[in-house]
């Protein structure tokens, strides 16, 4: 029980049992189970679930990014751009993607070369970035409507899974082999644990946080095209507020908010959790202000548990 | 040729020759001179802000001096950073600086070292094959049953250990060990000393920078005596006793 996630893991799946029993014994008045449900889920978690395994494998290293939302919001303007004037879908997709890349590089070289608080950095390339969205948008809306076989890489399902999930399921995997199976993770966990060691033992601490932020800016880049070809046009606001909420995803997942501790495993269940939560409350017809209310409840209490369990533990 | 190996042999492991360091207007050192021969444990001894720690940071690489040679086996070398000292076999160990805590023993051991399969990705099954092996056969702590603690869950010894664990396996020629006894229990630092003079016996070198003159001279063959910047004394154990050490630091 040393590790958060047993925790977390746990509360999880003692929600999603009563979840399920009180579906199976109220199966009209609780939808819990009905397809339409489920589906609505897996189109919903991993958009900013995806953003959460960046933010995560970021914090991890022991920075912040708050341009997340921005720069998510951005790229699907992007992609939409670009393809609107006559690029094939790839193109318009790996541009999207490398100016996610570009903006994490730049947080990243920023904070490391001037040695200031990424939470500062990011904060300012959140406002720099949701700007030129506004100025992009002024020259009215932009959609994105590949054709149906690409659209079906982003919105299609196999066997009744949605492919957003299945992309974040994919991605998952590859986040668990970077952090946990790889010499670049190790050295995530090691700078993020103790800056100074890693860099007493040899590690290029600096490069490996650029590394970090510029993957924390793929993926939001990526949750943002996901998310527009699904929805097919952007709108300047829609990013807003999916910073915070990665962070409390991670958090809720185990993650320590001064770097060096957590797993993607985490970072996983800490998003089904979140959108599990809201959406029973959706299917009790809860009023919408309950949704903040019980968001940031689970917040503050998956901390107190976590902070509690681990005290107790190494006692 | 032979005349060659002659003289590697005749020169010390490393030797500082003039070292004088600038912070600003302050010297913190001022030409001092300081070996490490082979199969010996010297001891640098000095009170606060005598220049120590300073010494130490250029041996290893964190900070250059502001004039003065290095020789490693009578060859001059640059040490510039962390992986100039290292290829040099000099290994550092700070009280507590040394392992990340939040991760595991195994993680911390062959932290910037890991062995991959190839495509960077690690070959966990080896390494901590390894790990176990080196704490039971060569430091032989007990209380440690998985590479999987995290260091954050050991004792001061225990660090310790594993950090002289990972030196001994990495090959290294010298071992700095800045005031390694201060966090320790009395169990634990008498474990230590036993430690250094197995290390000697396997060719490993020590510098034992140390306020305790006890913990000195049970375990070292040689002392430095350090005072403001200079170096004061040069004392083999033979010659001197812990009173005699005692009064030339307080006297300067």
């Amino acid at each position: 029980m040393r590790e958060p996630i047993a925790n977390i893991t746990l509360l999880f799946i003692l929600l999603q049992i009563v979840c399920v029993l009180v579906a199976l014994a109220y199966p009209n008045e609780f939808r819990y189970l009905s397809a339409t449900n489920i589906g609505l889920l897996m189109k919903a978690i991993p958009t900013l679930g995806i953003i959460a395994l960046g933010v995560g494998i970021l914090m991890i290293t022991g920075e912040f990014d708050l341009s997340v939302g921005s720069v998510y919001t951005l790229a699907a303007y992007v992609a939409a751009i670009v393809f609107t004037a006559g690029y094939p879908v790839l193109i318009a997709v790996g541009c999207a993607l490398l100016v996610g890349i570009v903006i994490g590089v730049i947080n990243g070289l920023i904070t490391v070369r001037a040695a200031i608080p990424s939470f500062i950095t990011t904060m300012g390339s959140m406002l720099v970035v949701r700007g030129i969205v506004r100025w992009l948008s002024e020259s009215g809306s932009v959609s994105f409507r590949p054709s149906a076989e690409v659209a079906a890489i982003f919105t299609g399902s196999v066997a009744g899974i949605e492919a957003p999930f299945i992309w974040f399921i994919g991605l998952s995997v590859l986040a668990w082999i970077l952090l946990h199976r790889s010499k670049l993770g190790n050295h995530m966990f090691l700078v993020g644990g103790n800056e100074r060691t890693a860099t007493a033992v040899g590690i290029a601490s600096q490069r490996v946080k650029v590394i970090a932020f510029a993957l924390a800016g793929l993926a939001a880049a990526l949750a943002g095209v996901i998310s527009i070809a699904r929805v097919g046009t952007a709108t300047p606001a829609q990013g807003t507020g999916l910073e915070l909420r990665a962070i409390a995803i991670c958090v809720i997942g185990g993650l320590a908010l001064n770097g060096g501790r957590g797993t993607v495993l985490g970072i996983f269940v800490g998003a089904c959790l979140l959108y599990m939560v809201e959406d029973v409350l959706l299917l009790l017809r809860a009023p919408g202000f309950y949704l903040d209310v019980f968001v940031g409840a689970i917040l503050v209490g998956a901390v107190i548990i976590n902070t509690w369990m681990t005290r107790r533990s190494s006692k | 040729m032979n005349a060659i190996a002659e003289q590697e042999h005749a020169a010390p492991l490393l030797e500082l020759r003039d070292i004088s360091k600038q912070y600003g207007h302050v010297d913190a050192l001022t030409n001092a001179s300081f070996t490490i021969g082979r199969n010996e444990v010297v001891g640098l001894l000095g009170d606060n802000g005598a220049g120590k720690s300073t010494l130490v940071k250029i041996m290893s690489g964190v900070e250059f001096p502001t004039s003065g040679k290095i020789l490693r086996d009578g060859k001059e070398v640059s040490i510039r950073s962390r992986k100039d000292s290292e290829r040099l076999g000099i290994e550092t160990i700070y009280q507590d600086s040394a392992l990340v805590g939040s991760a595991s023993i195994m993680r911390n051991f062959f932290a910037g070292r890991e062995l991959t399969r190839g495509l960077g990705i690690l070959n966990t099954a080896r390494m901590n094959e390894i790990v176990m092996d080196q704490l039971m056969n060569v430091v032989r702590i007990s209380g440690i049953n998985s590479p999987d603690i995290p260091v954050e869950a050991l004792s001061g010894g225990q660090r310790q250990a594993v950090a002289i664990a990972r030196a001994v396996y990495f090959k290294t020629a010298m071992l700095l060990l800045d005031e390694p006894t201060s966090a320790l229990s009395v169990r634990e630092t008498d474990k230590l000393l036993a430690h250094l003079s197995e290390l000697k016996e396997e060719g490993v070198s020590a510098v034992f920078i140390t306020h305790n003159l006890y913990h000195a001279y049970e375990s070292c063959d040689r002392f430095t005596i350090l005072s403001r910047g200079r170096v004061i004394r040069n004392l083999a154990k033979a010659e001197t006793s812990v009173s005699e050490l005692n009064d030339i630091i307080v006297k300067y």
